[in-house]
């Protein structure tokens, strides 16, 4: 049996593919149209899909959606009834694309896709808690779902035993953390809907303590915690209900200044914002988690939603309640939730036991030596071919070890925002300036942005300051922990001010070669860890095709990309060289 | 000639798109002051409300029940 899970028109539009219970393939729209967070149908992605199985769409048994849309078209009116005639310019730039298309996504599903059999609608939250339910190694557990909005909730939490979900309580829209965070990004000049986690990482270099920093007492005024985690916000600091932009003039008064032009110079006060926000965010969180431990009593805590990607939150969940387990979807936000409808059909509406734990996340399309060979035969690129898997580790980690930025291009494309080892960039942890040479050779970001560590499962006790028992989402880079005091100093590259880092850890059986790559890379600077950070343009989406990845090298500062079995050199191919930076976004 | 008339294919679609797009400024200015605007003031003189925008200090809790579980498989068809 197959069953399609699908998610689009709002951001990050995805697709998954189950055969028999089995998450099979999941890829994001964005990297085959290259144009990041892409909301529209995911044409592409379900194209892979059925191509990764050999399969044409008449095989497919159900195709799953991610939302209810008439009650999102409905919370829409009510904004539209609530705030009139503040609205009117909302009602202009939104109401066409859900005529268009949001209220026709039956119509559109059959004609793209040429399908003809059934069509189910699960509720947005009820599929962010299977996305991280189902596919999770509990029998059972506590389940939080936290994000901007769905059709009307923006936080749940309930339980989930076996096949079965429950979810008992809601927060309903306005008042979402999940949109907090995003006015607060807006606020501080950066883009809503990306990023996000650039607030996270801003956040250390603000004041962390809440009696000192002033702006954590003027945010709190924005926003009422109950005891049990439950708040509303005080919509008169807000205006993302009626209108395109999100903070108020009341909110710039409260915060001292208006919204910072996305040029403008961060200051200390934009930083301590940062902070007082993010200590804001894990204050509720952990206020609920404490409270869904009492009313739910397990032990396991499964956490989805936009806001479970806050990984320094995440990294302090198991200290601060009574949890001992927790998993997350290495995709919690939107485009992981054509997992969790694709699961809850076949689990929940059919009754069928779970199989499908989710042991990694390389679940995206892939290409064989000989595609690649063909590829750079005919782009007449120069190569360079390993006789086998142990050269290619050796060259690799020696030209890491010498300091040289390498496109890593392997496998199968990682499902979710993350590059896990697949489509990375690698390099050097050890040196003080790599930090300063990835920011000159490729990413051009901005300097407070930490690059993050990845670290074989087995040794990242010695480095990192973890939880008694390591959970296993830090395969999927969604955990900060501190770094061990005495090797800051020693991996300068990938230690975040605050002295945190956002590891990744790794298992032989996930994936033998980069596995295999960090440890030879250990060999030689008796540190094995290395730098990992996404292989892509500034702006564009991660890298999907040999293209993408010989494109990305040429417009950067890439020195070598290793591609399947093939070393290309950069300085051997200039003829294909090219200013990345012109296209560089956000 | 080709090109020309592909030109003019291009001005053709623009001069659509133009079109459509002031249809639809009318259209929906015409739905939201007549249909949104009456029924929004209507609503508001007899006290309804649609969205609940106030903080309230007295409550002891803003959970609300959702007590969502599994449906009836019809349930799943429709898009509400």
């Amino acid at each position: 049996m197959y069953i399609l899970g699908i998610s689009c028109f709002y951001h990050d539009s995805s697709a998954a593919l189950l055969r028999d219970g089995k998450i099979v393939a999941a890829a994001q729209e964005e990297r085959f149209t290259r144009k990041k967070h892409d909301d529209s149908f995911p044409e592409n992605a379900i194209k892979y899909c059925l191509e990764s199985q050999e399969i044409t769409i008449n095989e497919i048994d159900y195709i799953g959606f991610y939302e209810k849309p008439l009650l999102k078209f409905e919370r829409l009116l009510y904004q539209h009834l609530e705030m009139f005639p503040k609205s009117y310019a909302k009602f202009l730039s939104s109401l066409p694309s859900w005529l268009n298309e949001k209220l026709r996504i039956i119509k559109t599903i059959k004609k793209k896709l040429k399908y003809k059999k059934d069509i189910l609608f699960i509720q947005h939250h009820m599929a962010h808690a299977a996305s991280s339910f189902l596919p999770s190694p509990f029998k059972e557990a506590a389940i939080l779902t936290i994000d901007g909005v769905g059709e009307w909730t923006t936080t749940t939490y309930g339980f989930g035993k076996d096949n079965e979900i429950k979810l008992f309580k809601e927060i309903k829209f306005p008042h979402s953390i999940g949109l907090l965070y995003s006015t607060i990004t807006a606020y501080l000049g950066f883009s809503v809907n990306n990023s996000e986690y650039k607030i996270m990482g801003l956040a250390p270099y603000g004041n962390m303590d809440k009696k000192i920093n002033p702006y954590y007492e003027k945010l709190k005024q924005v926003i009422d915690i109950k005891d049990d985690g439950s708040y509303r916000l005080d919509m008169s600091f807000f205006k993302y209900h009626y209108s395109g932009r999100m903070p108020t003039k009341k909110l710039c008064n409260l915060l001292g200044g208006k919204i910072r032009n996305s040029k403008e110079e961060l200051t200390q006060r934009h930083k301590d914002i940062a902070a007082a926000l993010q200590l804001i965010t894990e204050e509720v969180l952990i206020k609920i988690l404490n409270y869904v431990h009492e009313v739910v009593k397990s032990e396991n805590i499964v956490l989805s939603g936009g806001v479970a990607l806050n990984s320094v939150a995440n990294g302090k969940i198991l200290k601060n309640t009574k949890f001992k387990k927790i998993w997350i979807n290495p995709d919690p936000g939107d485009g992981g939730t054509n997992i969790g409808v694709a699961l809850y059909i076949y689990n929940a509406l059919l009754g069928n036991q779970r199989n499908s734990v989710l042991k990694d996340a390389y679940l995206g399309s892939e290409f064989s030596n000989e595609e690649i060979r063909k590829f750079l035969e005919d782009k007449n690129i120069k190569y360079y071919e390993f006789r086998d898997e142990k050269e290619l580790i050796g060259t690799t980690a020696k030209l890491i070890f010498e300091n040289n930025v390498i496109g890593w291009f392997q496998g199968k494309m990682e499902y979710g925002p993350r590059a896990l080892g697949n489509r990375s960039i690698l390099s050097n942890p050890c040196d003080s300036k790599m930090k300063e040479i990835l920011n000159l050779k490729v990413k051009h970001r901005e300097k407070f942005r930490p690059f993050a560590p990845v670290v074989c499962r087995k040794d990242v006790s010695k480095y990192f300051d973890c939880d008694k028992t390591l959970p296993e989402i830090t395969d999927f880079m969604l955990m900060v922990y501190p770094i061990k005091e005495k090797w800051r100093k020693k991996i300068p590259a990938v230690t975040h001010v605050d002295g945190s880092g956002r590891l990744q850890t790794i298992r032989k059986e996930q994936n033998p070669i980069y596995y295999g790559l960090i440890k030879e890379f250990g060999k030689k600077s008796k540190i094995p860890i290395l730098i990992n950070t996404s292989f892509n343009i500034r702006g564009e989406p991660i890298v999907c095709s040999p293209d993408d990845a010989y494109k990305c090298m040429m417009g950067t500062g890439i020195d070598y990309l290793i591609i399947g079995n093939f070393l290309i050199k950069r300085e051997d191919n200039l003829k294909d060289a090219w200013d990345g930076e012109k296209i560089a976004g956000d | 000639m080709k090109k020309l008339f592909e030109d003019f294919k291009k001005g053709q679609k623009a001069f659509g798109d133009d079109i459509s797009s002031v249809v639809n400024f009318v259209l929906l200015t015409f739905t939201y002051f007549v249909g949104v605007g009456l029924t929004s003031i209507f609503a508001k003189i007899i006290g309804k409300h649609f969205l609940e925008l106030n903080i309230k200090k007295d409550k002891e809790t803003y959970w609300s029940e959702l007590n969502l579980n599994k449906e009836p498989m019809e349930n799943y068809y429709r898009q509400f």
